[in-house]
């Protein structure tokens, strides 16, 4: 092939224009907007490595080019290279699953403990304790990983495989046995609703692109933790009549929210749910808490989702309520189940003044990946020591 | 812990940084030369702006390291001085020599392994049932590895004879400091850019080409390294893993490591001809490498030559006899892999190549396996070196020992190794592993292939250049394997 010079200069000038055009079109649309250049704000703050990296953040989030480029480039990902970011992976039959979750189930768990708060049952068993000394009975509600109970939908390596437990969390259920930690196995009641169903892809207990549970996942969970409630004879069933009403809501799915891609999110229908909203019997108006209630319960999304979502009182607490006949005070904190969500409940003291039951629920994979850890949470003797 | 500099592959660097030290110094030799400066001249205010510029990319994240650099830039630049004075006795210049060579291999010490001396000081000190010390956190400086063997380079090219002395600090500040290769090499010898840091040239096709291995580097790194290391962290991650799942993983990170340090290799050595430097080839197709001992003339060929000349040779090479040569061979081995780092697993690594390339000697020539045929021999050799990244790899030898464990079927059991399929073989993963081995074993190198430009490949460049962004802008999962070292 011969030799052109024209070549050379086209290519010298094709990289120059690539490397210099973003950084003048930034520039120029600042200008316009009547900003100062971001890229001047360099030399507008001392040059200490936390200004410096705040700096290179800030301009690339700050980006016109990566804005526009980046949505189209993770649409050319996930539709040629089924590659679904850093967030999400994508498993058979349109299902997403969460990549911490999937990361907790393959990783090898840290030898010894990774920090001071990495390990979760003394937490537990110092919150067990401190409401044990209120009088105040506890119950653990680990919810299981889509990916432990729909593994083949993960993987086809997985058909045939059932429902998993991970060996981390197989540890936690033993340990909170050994130390007489109450606590319901959402494992084992998964597990019988999905051989009973069968896995015809109706009634499947979790949504195909969302980390959260379906409502037939929640009227599963709700009913096996009534049952262990009233089987514990502190609290008998109320007096509350509930009825349920059947309510169709849309859900993208979060871990479609996740990908940030409008054309992603274009690209794909959303999923169709019918809820089961709860109402009053009497008036017909949605399921409500009661602070004064004798039950609390804890916990992140997993309480959120259909309950302050849409359609609305069609989550957990509703109908944990509608099976215990009674409303529950509740405290959400979304991603904070193993300590955020106790820290709140801790600057709240008011809140456990007359509770004869707590239900804290949190994520099988915040066994591990947990925000902020698995930390001791002091809880006040009453309000004003809180004060 | 290390401290990270600028990278190649961000946007800060490739939009802003490049744009504006390319602008500046083709600006600053452009109006030197209108005034009529001599070419040493030129090169002297190049240099300075070069030095400049690569203090601020090495400074960018910590700028107190500077002054550490800086420090090693002073002594070996004054000790330098003192060894090329005409006339100076060769006893004196060994003593000057030995002083800068302590205190460049001092600095790399205290930094690099002070931590890793503790903690097996108080491993040994639990063993006899006494109290540790306490264990002085020291944080790594970026680079240390590189520009410390830049520095020793000079001073003992210069103690030896086979370089002249630097003619100005400004030269020799620039020499240790170019920005291309401070944080991840390839190890510049002093003697090979000598003669380019008082005068070079800067020419289209010289610019076009550096402007081609860069963007090939590019490529290598976001298209391919990133892609396999992402499976490599799941393989190497993984609570259990079947062995054909652990020879996978073991092959993603044989991949990236190769394509990540290769294609760091050649954005550096690309971005050195853009400012008219040469530097010389750092990979010559290693996974072709048809032993162990050809391997290493193929992979890092600027560690392994600096190496042979600064410590093999020295040692007595192979001319004290075959178990002196053996024991030679081992020793540097075991110091070149200490050098990656602090950790045992590197210190078996290089035990392992060590022992290999003393058993090839051992063997011959005309050993049955060096009588094999060829694809036979690059097989074999292939396979020696994926085991052997197991143990570079590993966070721990009871991590590496584990694996390789896997390896050989002995990976556990568990439901992790039933699902890990899901982070092994995406649709994505295949297609990139499928192409890295193609480029593996492609004839042509990217430091070949970028030195004439037809049309053809300008019009390919291009394309790859920016779908290379686009998926940099898509990705969070960036890391430089070389950067630790």
């Amino acid at each position: 092939m011969p030799i052109d010079r024209r070549a050379y200069v086209y290519l010298a000038a094709g990289f120059l224009a690539v490397i210099i055009a973003p950084g003048v079109i930034q520039t120029v649309a600042e200008l316009r907007r009547g900003e100062t250049p971001g890229a001047l704000e360099l030399f507008l703050r001392p040059p200490t490595a936390r200004n410096l990296h705040a700096y290179e953040h800030g301009l690339e989030a700050s980006s016109l080019v990566i804005q526009r480029l980046r949505p189209r480039m993770q649409y050319a990902e996930w539709r040629f290279l089924d590659d679904a970011g850093e967030k999400a992976v994508v498993g058979r039959e349109g299902w997403l699953f969460y990549r911490p979750s999937v990361r907790y189930e393959v990783e090898r768990p840290a030898i010894g403990p990774e920090s001071d708060s990495s390990d979760p049952l003394p937490a537990i068993r110092s919150f067990r304790d401190q409401l044990q000394a209120r009088g105040i009975r506890l119950l653990v509600v680990p919810v299981p990983n889509k990916e432990s109970i729909y593994p083949e939908l993960l993987t086809r390596r997985a058909q045939g495989l059932g429902v998993v437990v991970n060996e981390q969390t197989q540890h936690l259920l033993d340990e909170l046995d050994r130390n007489g930690i109450e606590h319901v196995d959402l494992f084992q009641v998964f597990r019988r609703v999905k051989q009973d169903q069968g896995r015809t892809g109706t009634g499947r207990l979790y949504l195909a692109r969302d980390t959260h549970w379906s409502p037939a996942g929640v009227h599963a969970a709700a009913a096996s933790i009534a049952r262990q409630v009233l089987a514990g004879g502190v609290l008998s069933r109320g007096d509350h009549a509930y009825s349920e009403r059947s309510v169709v809501a849309q859900r993208a799915g979060d871990l479609v929210e996740m990908l940030r891609s409008a054309s992603i999110k274009g690209s794909l229908l959303p999923e169709s749910v019918v809820c089961s909203r709860v109402v009053q019997s009497d008036s017909g108006a949605p399921y409500e808490d009661r602070p004064d209630s004798e039950i609390l319960i804890l916990g992140d999304s997993f309480l959120r989702i259909y309950e302050h979502d849409v359609p609305g009182a069609a989550g957990l607490i509703a109908h944990l309520a509608r099976e215990l006949g009674r409303p529950l005070a509740s405290i959400v904190n979304d991603g904070g189940g193993s300590t955020l969500v106790r820290q709140d409940l801790a600057r709240r003291p008011a809140l456990l003044s007359n509770k004869k039951l707590v239900i804290w629920e949190f994520a099988e994979r915040e066994i591990r990946f947990g925000t902020e850890g698995w930390r001791i949470v002091r809880l006040a003797r009453s309000a004003s020591e809180f004060n | 812990m290390a401290w990270l500099s600028m990278v190649f592959t961000t946007y800060l660097f490739v939009f802003y940084f490049l744009p504006l030290v390319l602008a500046s110094y083709h600006a600053v030799d452009h109006l030197s030369r209108r005034v009529g400066a001599s070419s040493s001249g030129t090169c002297l205010a190049l240099n300075a702006l070069l030095v400049v510029a690569s203090y601020l990319f090495y400074g960018w994240w910590n700028p107190w390291f500077i002054l550490l650099m800086l420090g090693v830039t002073v002594v070996n630049y004054v000790c330098g001085r003192i060894i090329g004075q005409p006339g100076i006795s060769r006893r004196l210049s060994f003593w000057v020599a030995t002083f800068a060579v302590v205190v460049s291999l001092g600095t790399l010490g205290f930094f690099k392994y002070f931590m890793f001396l503790e903690i097996n000081l108080n491993q040994a000190l639990a063993w006899l049932g006494a109290g540790p010390v306490h264990v002085l956190e020291i944080t790594l400086p970026i680079g240390i590895s590189f520009y410390t063997f830049h520095a020793l380079s000079y001073t003992l090219d210069v103690h030896h004879g086979t370089a002249p002395p630097v003619r100005s600090f400004l030269d020799f500040a620039c020499y240790i400091a170019l920005f291309p290769q401070l944080v991840a090499g390839p190890i510049i010898r002093y003697n090979t850019v000598a003669d380019q840091l008082v005068s070079r040239t800067h020419t289209l096709e010289k610019f076009s080409s550096g402007v081609t291995l860069f963007i090939l580097g590019f490529a290598k790194k976001i298209l391919l390294a990133n892609a396999m290391g992402r499976v490599a962290d799941a393989a190497f991650g993984a609570q259990s893993l079947s062995a054909p799942d652990a020879w996978f993983g073991a092959l993603a990170y044989t991949l990236q490591i190769y394509f990540d340090f290769s294609g760091y290799s050649d954005m550096a050595v690309g971005l050195g001809r853009m400012i008219g430097f040469e530097f010389l080839k750092n990979f010559d197709s290693p996974y072709k490498a048809e032993n162990i001992t050809d391997f290493w003339r193929r992979w890092h060929i600027s560690l392994s030559t600096f190496l042979r000349d600064y410590l093999y040779i020295p040692l007595g090479g192979n001319r004290g006899g075959a178990v002196r040569t053996y024991f030679n061979l081992i020793v540097v081995m075991l110091l070149g892999g200490l050098w990656h780092g602090a950790n045992w697993t590197f210190v078996a690594w290089g035990a392992y190549h060590g022992v290999l390339l003393a058993w090839e000697r051992f063997q011959g020539k005309r050993s049955a396996y060096q009588r094999s045929p060829r694809p036979v021999r690059v097989a074999a050799t292939f396979v020696l070196v994926v085991i052997s990244w197991v143990l570079f790899r590993a966070a721990t030898l009871h991590e590496a020992v584990t694996y390789l464990g896997a390896m050989l079927g002995q990976g556990g059991s568990g439901s992790g190794m039933l699902l890990i399929p899901a982070l092994l073989y995406t649709r994505g993963t295949l297609v990139f592993m499928a192409v890295a081995l193609l480029i593996v074993a492609w004839p042509t190198q990217a430091h070949d292939w970028s030195r004439e430009i037809t049309w053809p490949k300008a019009v390919v460049v291009h394309p790859l250049f920016c779908l290379s962004l686009m998926v940099m802008f898509s990705q969070s999962f960036n890391p430089f394997l070389y950067f630790q070292f």
